[in-house]
């Protein structure tokens, strides 16, 4: 047959590339502005939208989907179109990929610092964007299909694999865990509630991390590290074997994240399982990488471009190999809710997606623009300082999470805590504090090098629009299933091999999600466990609203240590009218399921309007503004109304006499403020948030010992 | 091969870290003492610097990883754990893949590897058989009542022994080293409330003759220990030990009469107290 003439565009990858790099700056500098928060808690010139709260889903958004989203998308246009031999689909829909997913990022951003979020971890956004987001995704996963059916090439490249569990299984965590209900145009409750919708979540966030961050740089690294090192990869099989149980374990691991929660058991140890068995096929990518540079050593001493995916390898390896360890009850008692997770997540984002991202790009710039890199030096200075500022990054994070953790569970010899005062342990690990925001400002100025050295370099060469080439078309013979070489025969099928793939990653999700839901023992019902009133609800919601959940858990685990010093364990029962779950993955400050009557309300208001009047050092922000706000009471019938529709047992027809019960209750909190001298107004946010912080945990308060 | 003795290293490092975490795991049944915390805090650095070093040498010019003698028989392990074909005989396994000049290798998947990820599955096996079929791993609210009766069995010694005192058997302190030790306890938590000078700010004024929950030693202690949830004062029996407890509270006795900066007005009931040293109770 003859071969065709046809052109790569490169155009496309041109532009993710841009964007890529400019939200990368913007991601790591909010990152570094919060992080330098975390011991200077007035950086925020005390305004609502640069709060630690709204700036911390600001950040994680702002890297995953901006930065390395991005990056993925850059990475996935210019090596499919590659791998496959055929230019990309249809060109309009690539663009209408490129400007929905930079509408949405920019979405993201404003609604973030608006408040206007979910406070489900990495699915912040609010319905009309999880919508958007849904579109152009679908758009994204069309024009990949479309790219790969009018192939040149007969079989699939692993990199392809990748690159399709990547778009199904993104897709269905991505409906599922977004399930919610609007109340307004930027205001939606969560389908789920409690246990389950923390299930969910984790079902999801867990995911998130695995195909997101992890099976497209798993394609990226199969396309772009033998190219770089102009080697063959290292074992076909391997790739098999490692892909498919990657993607089959990796789904059913969400619940290692809700270890000693109030999940049931079955569910946790599930979690914990899956997550030691992930493993091998997570270190099947890592030894595949590293074994494809065999004989190719000598050169990645002086070849910056190797020497960033080196490490992006190793740290891959790192990170999954902590994270099963991390998986063990015994291991997450300890780091859970500390700096050891902020650690383990960022040897993963730094080294593996950053470093991999970096050395993408340092190869992918001079061959799309026809020259050399301009600076090897730089480059090279680059690789140092960023594995610099991870090193100084991860350091004081493991260590400050260790210490804070044993200080949290120390008891004296006596019998009662060590440290009883939480601010105590806080204060402890501020230095570590300082110098983690020196390894990311190490980081960020590797960045900044880059761009330099990018840019110069697209000077000095000329950009190839669209990289001319040719192809003999792909035959379409029938052929026939063979033994032994079923894989090679799924690798002509796309759309077969999708399903397959669908299927896989669905098994995980249902067999741990659908008995949570279906069998009633698994979340006991607790009679005195009462809906939120309307004050309280509105309470709530500012509580999402200023991103208290970043810092503050709502979930005691069964530990003496934690029981003595916060009240009794979480129950799943307690949890039953929370739409969303509020559990939370950290602990900056105490956890509050149980904050209810601990302290007066006066004690609240003077807190929340500068923690540092109650608690000298405290690095909580000031929440001034909500002795300011008046709170939004037109909300509260359709809010009282939408909790009704998810199960929660509010009397028809009560939403005509919420606001009524909502000025009573504030009346009684303000008569309460005044009496104590405190200028508190009933119709102020605050008396809303004071009203469900004294609501938190107190159904089942049984023993008056149980307070802290 | 040289390269390959870098892999070692890598891998070799991560088990090391590894092993630095499960010494933390196995710290987790016990108390912890500063000491523990001290020792896993080094260790850790350590190979953090460890690792550095490994940066360096791998990436130095002038580096020689080969020490031949010192390495024969990790490398016989080496080999059969790895099952590596040697770089000359590559060719034969070079499969006719070719995607935009990448090429692919038909290597065996490495023993190791194997041995891992199915010790892994059976591993996983063997954890739920042990915790969900024959019950014999502890769940969590096992663990946890196990954990509680463990504390109240080492309670009840502490009382037996006097280490415990209680609101019946407190009496207050008058010697000079407990009260400052008193002063300290109350500069560092009640001082928010209750001002530095006990003058009171949210709480009451604690400096005159009238008490909201009775004066007194064993009101005070009574107090400070279970909290007043209602009004504000919050318990302080997980935090404060019995014996600083006591401190605390004969250091606020020893505040009477001293002239507060701002003080509050005087709140609750006037307390006289008892003449005698019987049981009567005020209030």
């Amino acid at each position: 047959m003859q071969a065709e003439k046809f052109s790569y565009d490169n155009q496309i990858v041109k532009q993710f590339m841009i964007a890529a790099l400019v939200f990368a700056a913007v991601g790591m500098l909010v990152g570094l502005i919060i992080a330098i928060q975390l011991y200077l808690p007035d950086l925020n010139l005390g305004i609502p939208y640069t709060s630690f709260g709204r700036l911390r889903p600001l950040h994680t958004n702002a890297v995953i989907f901006a930065f390395v989203g991005n990056i993925i998308f850059a990475g996935v246009y210019y090596s499919l179109q590659r791998v496959v031999k055929a230019r990309m689909w249809n060109d309009k829909l690539s663009q209408f990929h490129f400007w929905g997913w930079q509408f949405i990022i920019l979405s993201a951003a404003v609604t973030l610092l608006l408040g206007i979020t979910t406070s489900k971890e990495y699915a912040e956004l609010e319905w009309p964007i999880d919508i958007m987001i849904a579109i152009v995704w679908l758009a994204f996963g069309a024009n990949m299909f479309g790219t790969i059916i009018k192939r040149r090439e007969k079989h699939m490249y692993v990199a392809v694999w990748f690159y399709i569990a990547t778009f199904v299984t993104i897709t269905v965590l991505h409906v599922v865990n977004s399930l919610e209900l609007p109340v307004s145009l930027f205001k939606s409750y969560s389908l789920y509630a409690g246990v389950q919708d923390a299930l969910v979540q984790w079902w999801y966030g867990h995911n998130a991390v695995a195909f997101f961050l992890t099976t497209p740089y798993l394609g990226l690294m199969y396309y772009f590290l033998p190219k770089a090192a102009n080697r063959p990869v290292y074992s076909y099989r391997l790739s098999i074997l490692h892909f498919w149980a990657l993607i089959f374990l990796y789904i059913w691991a969400g619940p290692h994240h809700l270890l000693y929660s109030a999940l049931p058991d079955w569910a946790q140890s599930l979690g914990t399982v899956f997550s030691i068995m992930l493993i091998a096929p997570s270190w099947g990518g890592m030894l595949n990488g590293l074994l494809t540079l065999r004989g190719a050593w000598d050169r990645v001493r002086d070849n910056p471009v190797l020497k960033f995916m080196v490490v992006a390898v190793t740290a891959y390896g790192m990170a999954t190999f902590e994270g099963p360890m991390l998986s063990l009850k015994s291991v997450n008692a300890i780091s859970h809710f500390t700096d050891w997770t902020i650690a383990h997540v960022h040897v993963g984002a730094l080294g593996w997606n950053g470093m991999l991202s970096f050395g993408i790009l340092y190869w992918l710039v001079p061959k799309m623009w026809g020259t050399e890199l301009y600076s090897k030096k730089s480059a090279n200075f680059h690789f140092w300082i960023s594995t610099l500022g991870i090193v100084f990054y991860a350091v004081p994070m493991y260590w400050s999470g260790v210490a804070q953790a044993l200080m949290w569970k120390q008891f004296t010899q006596l019998g009662v805590l060590q440290y009883p005062n939480f601010l105590e342990t806080t204060l402890q690990i501020i230095p570590m504090y300082i110098i983690r925001s020196f390894g990311g400002l190490l980081y960020f100025s590797g960045l900044l090098l880059m761009f330099h050295n990018l840019l110069m370099t697209a000077k000095n060469g000329k950009f190839i629009k669209d990289e001319e080439t040719e192809a003999v078309p792909y035959d379409r013979e029938a052929d026939k299933l063979q033994r032994g070489l079923i894989h090679r025969w799924l690798e002509k099928r796309p759309v077969k091999f999708a399903l397959l793939s669908a299927v896989v990653i669905l098994i995980g999700g249902l067999v741990e999600i659908v008995p949570t839901f279906l069998i009633k023992s698994n979340i006991p019902t607790i009679a005195a466990v009462k809906p939120y009133s309307p004050l309280e609800l509105q309470g709530r919601d500012i509580y999402i609203r200023e991103g208290c959940v970043s810092c503050h858990s709502q979930l005691i685990r069964p530990f003496r240590s934690e029981t003595e010093r916060y009240g009794e364990y979480s129950k799943a029962g307690e949890y039953v009218y929370d739409h969303p779950f509020l559990w939370g993955s950290k602990r900056t400050g105490p956890d509050l399921m149980r904050e209810g009557g601990k302290y007066s309300n006066l004690w609240h208001y003077l807190h929340l309007e500068d923690p540092r009047q109650m608690s000298p050092g405290s690095i909580m922000p000031r929440y001034a503004w909500l002795l300011e706000n008046q709170l939004d009471t037109t909300t509260t019938a359709s809010k009282i109304k939408a909790m009704r529709t998810l199960g929660v047992p509010y009397e028809n027809g009560y939403e005509n006499f919420a606001n009524r019960d909502l000025s009573k209750q504030a009346a009684l909190i303000t008569e309460d403020l005044r009496k104590s001298g405190a200028p508190a107004e009933a119709d102020k946010e605050i008396i809303a948030l004071i009203a469900y912080l004294q609501r938190l945990g107190t159904d089942i308060k049984v023993n008056k010992a149980g307070g802290k | 091969m040289k390269s390959l003795n870098k892999n070692f290293t890598a891998v070799l490092f991560f088990v090391i870290m590894q092993a630095g975490h499960s010494q933390l795991s196995a710290a987790t049944g016990e108390g912890y003492d500063l000491d523990k915390i001290m020792r896993t805090m080094l260790i850790i650095t350590l190979l953090f610097i460890a690792f550095v070093i490994w940066l360096a040498i791998v990436y130095s010019e002038k580096n020689d990883l080969n020490g031949d003698n010192f390495k024969r028989p990790l490398k016989a392990i080496k080999n059969y754990m790895m099952r590596l074909t040697p770089l000359e005989k590559e060719q034969e396994l070079l499969l006719d893949h070719d995607f935009d000049g990448i090429k692919e290798l038909d290597n065996k998947i490495p023993p190791w590897f194997n041995f891992l990820f199915y010790g892994t599955i059976i591993w996983g096996i063997i954890y739920l058989v042990v915790f969900h079929v024959l019950g014999t791993g502890q769940t969590q609210s096992v663990e946890y009542s196990e954990e509680i009766n463990q504390a109240a069995i080492e309670r009840q010694i502490l009382i037996k022994t006097g280490a415990f005192l209680n609101e019946e058997t407190v009496v207050e302190l008058k010697d000079a080293v407990a009260l400052s030790e008193g002063k300290e306890i109350f500069s560092k938590n009640c001082v928010t409330c209750h001002a530095a000078d006990g003058g009171g700010i949210v709480g009451p004024n604690l400096t005159d003759d009238y008490w909201i929950h009775g004066g007194g030693i064993k009101n005070i202690f009574t107090t400070i220990k279970y909290g007043v949830p209602a009004k504000g004062m919050i318990s302080w029996q997980t935090q404060l030990d019995p014996k600083k407890i006591q401190a605390v509270a004969s250091y606020v006795i020893s505040l009477h009469g001293t002239k507060p900066a701002n003080p509050k007005a005087p709140e609750g009931t006037l307390y006289v107290p008892p003449v005698k040293q019987d049981s009567a109770k005020t209030l």
